[in-house]
């Protein structure tokens, strides 16, 4: 267990120095810090469920970005409807709103997919993999049908979107401040309901033997739809709170599913702080590289890119399963 | 003799996917007994416990616990009815603390408060362990564990599997004295290859042999029938 | 078990004759829509037009389609080794015999072979080494490694200079006999030849010793080192097989389009074999062409075009992927084992009840063997 934080403590700190070093100024290297936490909570949100639901049913959920996009939609199409504008008058209320009926859409529609279509497939995980790259197919489909292909940009403006502050000679959003924080508030109630509850237990106890858990008398199939359902709402409030930032478009699905994924690999299957630590460690490690390398001085952004899949094969390579998985 | 049965197992026929793994098994187990399952490796006694229980549904055949039928329903619905369960290989949850794998077997928020003492009286080891993780058990002391989180709810009647296996002579003694006490408050349906220990505890026996019940009857008459020890057990 | 099913000749004859079948129906495709639309299966007036050109061309896809389907169907089917990287060859042997062929001297017909001999040697490199990563990755985390290391080829030549970044370049100058412009049907057979090749290659090998390692790995890769096989060998030995098969599918997807880009790369040649592979059901060899043949014809078939109903008119082409999603949601659920697993599945019962069950002193046999063992077709 130490040697796990020993790794990811040696790899944070070698990316803060590294980012301070390479950084312009003080400033730049808050924003630089900023960045990354937000890239890396917006990862997590889509990674959390995608963890949850792995590592309890094995079921690697393809539709997993596809339910952040949908959140995004939702969100957007809700705070910019004219109806909603005089309904709801005030901006910052009528986005607290937009996100719970994303929140809502996302975990009915997770409910649905797992009574509806997953339920007959736990013997068969491979075919599950095949089920919900379908399901992803057709709720891509049914975005596209609702709100055509064109990308919205976020333009209904409020107040605390707006707002930013200064610090070190810099201007920061408060927004990416709220994202972050809204984060590390839902790494922080996962890990209290996973820990300190009955139902972290049985969830806990699942991802090792979910058949022992059933044979004790504990309705596991619930269980089930009810994680699954909440990993999907809890990806949809990621893509509701990101639409302010990202807008909503088509392309949001496959750009967050496969970090995410690799970000859940990464941790380790079935460690939830692993998911929770190494989606902040790739979210640092892209921002910090990002700095770096769109300096004039370098300008070889395509090392941005790169860095997911290079971290994700070095930590493999020396760790086999992940920073937090068990045995090797 | 049905009315003295809390469980009565008549012809069940379990697959595993194509493959045909019980083919006619009966087992009766009279209220309050030690009923012990014996046969070679692979006879289908593990399957037996996991038909009952629900884990491999039987396609065929009628499982009745206290009368009523219980083939068909889901396993946590058969355990829910007082059946608890210990599983082979120790399986308890490693990632979890010894307190935790008690507290998910609750079935209510009392059951723990109330078996508490019972269980620690048992196996007085686990309250020193309480708090660890049941990962860094000894091989015995993860068995007592498995034992005692079948106890924390008001079972009938309990299902073991093999808990000799592996376990040091001196923790077979341990274990014995444990389920002789419990079969004096509920009933035991054991699976043993351990013939010695199986003779020593039970009353009644059902020999399996290639996923049919071949034999059954009182204990001690096994015991005395050679012929019959040699040819399904391949012990003297 | 490993053994194909000789227990009648005559089965085992038909079984070969449908095969023999369909290939030479295949082989004699062109001439017959030729003879039936009346377009030549040489092209329309010296151009290459016509429906028999185009037929040649829809199912040089679903040929090359095939061929990745099956070597990833080795992996994922007989070997029990997930990937999802397998992209990673399709594109290496494109960008080989496109930097052969457009950034050496060597003259278009020497520049073709000595393309798909490099082509052949770096793919098997490639899948070595990352072949090499599984002796400590197991299961997911190996697809998973696997998808880092393609996606990383994917963005590295997305955005390379060199090779015109996600533009991709052009083939411009190929020998006659493999131009599909020029020579259609000349590539046609090619591309049939080397589906064929494949799938006889493919069937001798799993009945060999390798192939009964393999499908001992697939089972249980623990028991299989415990029997004392070194499974790291042989799963070498299908990666690599694998990865050169793919590219040879890449290579000629390559010359077929005239055209190398980094989509070559892409996820779409990872997701494309494994769903194939799946709906057409792993672990039978005639899965992953059955899988690449149903997909990529109602693809082909449905793409562009409209269904008149009354006065509404439902534009499928636009709805294509949302068929596709359900398709696949439809058939997983019905089809537990694929469709060619699902067929053996049914005649296996179907037979099972015709014939007497085994003696009695066969029954602990049956249930010692691997419940997952089938009978491959």
């Amino acid at each position: 267990m130490q040697r796990n934080y020993l790794i990811v403590a040696v790899i944070a700190a070698g990316l803060l120095v590294f980012a301070f070093v390479t950084a312009s100024s003080v400033g730049n290297f808050g924003i630089t810090l900023m960045s990354g936490l937000f890239q890396g909570m917006l990862l997590f949100l889509v990674a959390s469920g995608l963890s949850i639901i792995f590592g309890l049913m094995d079921v690697l959920n393809l539709a997993q970005g596809s339910y952040f996009m949908v959140g995004a939609y939702v969100s957007y199409s809700f705070h910019h409807s004219p109806e909603m504008m005089t309904v709801i008058p005030n901006p910052d209320l009528r986005f607290l709103m937009a996100v719970l009926v994303a929140v809502g859409i996302g975990a009915l529609l997770g409910g649905i997919l797992e009574r509806g279509l997953l339920r007959p497939l736990y013997a068969r995980p491979i075919f599950q993999i095949v089920l919900t790259f379908g399901v992803s197919l057709v709720l891509l489909e049914a975005v596209k049908f609702i709100w055509s292909t064109t990308p919205y940009s976020w333009t209904e403006l409020f107040a605390f979107r707006e707002g930013f502050f200064e610090l070190f000679g810099q201007r920061f959003s408060t927004y990416r401040l709220f994202v972050i924080a809204m984060g590390f508030a839902l790494i922080i109630a996962i890990a209290l309901l996973l820990q300190r509850t009955r139902i972290g237990i049985i969830i806990r106890a699942g991802v090792e033997d979910s058949e022992m858990v059933e044979a004790l008398g504990v309705n596991v199939r619930a269980v089930f739809t009810l994680m699954f359902t909440l990993g999907c709402a809890v990806a949809a409030f990621g893509g509701a709170i990101a639409a302010p930032f990202l807008g909503a478009s088509t392309s949001m699905a496959n750009t967050f599913l496969l970090p995410a994924v690799a970000v859940v690999v990464l941790g380790g299957l079935g460690s939830y702080i692993g998911t929770a630590i190494s989606s902040v460690l790739l979210g640092l490690a892209v921002a910090v590289v990002a700095n770096f390398v769109s300096s004039p001085a370098i300008n070889q952004p395509v090392w941005q890119s790169l860095t997911p899949m290079i971290l994700l094969i070095l930590v493999l390579l020396v760790r086999p399963s992940g920073l937090f998985g068990k045995g090797s | 003799m049905t009315d003295d049965n809390i469980l009565e197992v008549r012809d069940i026929h379990t697959f595993i996917g194509q493959f045909h793994i019980l083919e006619g098994v009966s087992v009766s187990v009279p209220k309050g007994s030690i009923t012990v399952l014996l046969g070679r490796n692979g006879a289908g006694k593990t399957t037996t416990l996991r038909s009952i229980l629900g884990l491999t549904p039987p396609r065929t055949g009628t499982i009745l616990f206290n009368g009523t039928p219980i083939n068909g329903r889901r396993a946590f619905a058969v355990a829910k009815l007082g059946i608890g369960y210990v599983p082979e290989h120790r399986a308890v949850f490693k990632d979890l603390t010894v307190r935790e794998n008690l507290q998910i077997a609750q079935r209510d928020r009392a059951d723990l408060e109330r078996k508490a003492d019972f269980i620690f009286e048992l196996f007085p080891d686990l309250k020193r362990l309480y708090q660890l993780s049941a990962g860094n058990l000894s091989g015995g002391q993860q068995q007592m564990l498995a034992v005692a989180r079948a106890l924390v709810p008001e079972n009938q009647l309990l299902l073991i599997d093999e808990p000799s296996e592996g376990l040091a002579p001196v923790l077979i003694e341990q274990l014995m004295h444990a389920i002789r006490t419990l079969a004096a408050r509920t009933t035991v349906l054991l699976v043993e290859q351990n013939f010695r220990m199986a003779s020593q505890l039970a009353d009644r026996y059902t020999i399996i042999d290639d996923g049919q019940t071949v034999a059954s009857g009182s204990m001690p008459d096994l015991v005395r029938d050679d012929a019959l020890i040699q040819r399904y057990l391949g012990v003297a | 078990m490993m053994q194909p099913t000789r227990s009648g000749w005559r089965g085992a004859l038909i079984a070969n004759w449908f095969y023999l079948l369909i290939a030479v129906g295949l082989a004699f495709l062109p001439q017959i829509i030729g003879l039936i639309t009346g377009d030549s299966p040489f092209g329309v007036r010296g151009r290459p037009i016509g429906q028999s050109i185009f037929w040649q061309g829809v199912l040089i896809e679903v040929f090359l389609l095939a061929v990745l389907a099956m070597s990833y169907n080795l992996l994922f089917g007989f070997t029990g080794v997930i990937s999802f990287g397998h992209a990673l060859f399709f594109g290496a042997g494109g960008y080989v015999i496109g930097l052969a062929l457009e950034y050496t001297e060597l003259g278009p017909e020497l520049s073709v072979i000595v393309g798909v001999i490099i082509a052949l040697v770096v793919s098997a490199g490639l899948a070595l080494l990352i072949g090499l990563a599984s002796l400590r990755l197991r299961g997911v985390y190996f697809a998973v490694f696997t998808l880092a290391v393609a996606e990383l080829f994917f963005i590295f030549f997305g955005r390379l200079p060199l090779t015109f970044a996600e533009d991709g370049f052009s083939i411009t100058d190929l020998p006659t006999w493999i131009d599909p412009i020029r020579n259609r049907l000349g590539f046609y057979y090619i591309a049939l030849v080397l589906m064929i090749v494949t799938f006889l290659f493919l069937r001798r090998l799993i009945y060999s010793p390798t192939g009964a390692v393999m499908l001992a790995i697939r089972e249980n890769e623990e028991r299989a080192k415990t029997i004392g096989y070194n499974t790291l060998r042989y799963k070498l030995i299908a990666i690599m097989i694998a990865g050169m098969l793919a590219a040879l599918a890449g290579i000629l997807q390559a010359l077929f389009t005239k055209k190398v880009g980094p989509e070559l790369l892409g996820l779409t040649y990872t997701i494309d074999p494994l769903l194939m592979t799946i709906i057409g059901g792993a672990g039978t060899f005639a899965g992953p062409v059955v899988g690449a043949t149903g997909i990529h014809l109602t693809d082909r078939l449905l793409r562009d075009r409209e269904i008149i109903i009354g006065a509404t008119t439902i534009d499928i082409g636009a709805s294509w992927a949302l068929i596709l999603g359900i398709l696949f949601i439809i058939v997983v659920l019905v089809l537990p084992q694929g469709i060619v697993g699902t067929w053996n599945r049914w005649r296996a019962a179907r037979q099972a009840q015709t014939t007497p069950p085994p003696p009695p002193s066969a029954r602990n046999q049956r249930a010692i063997e691997t419940p997952a063992a089938k009978s491959n077709p």
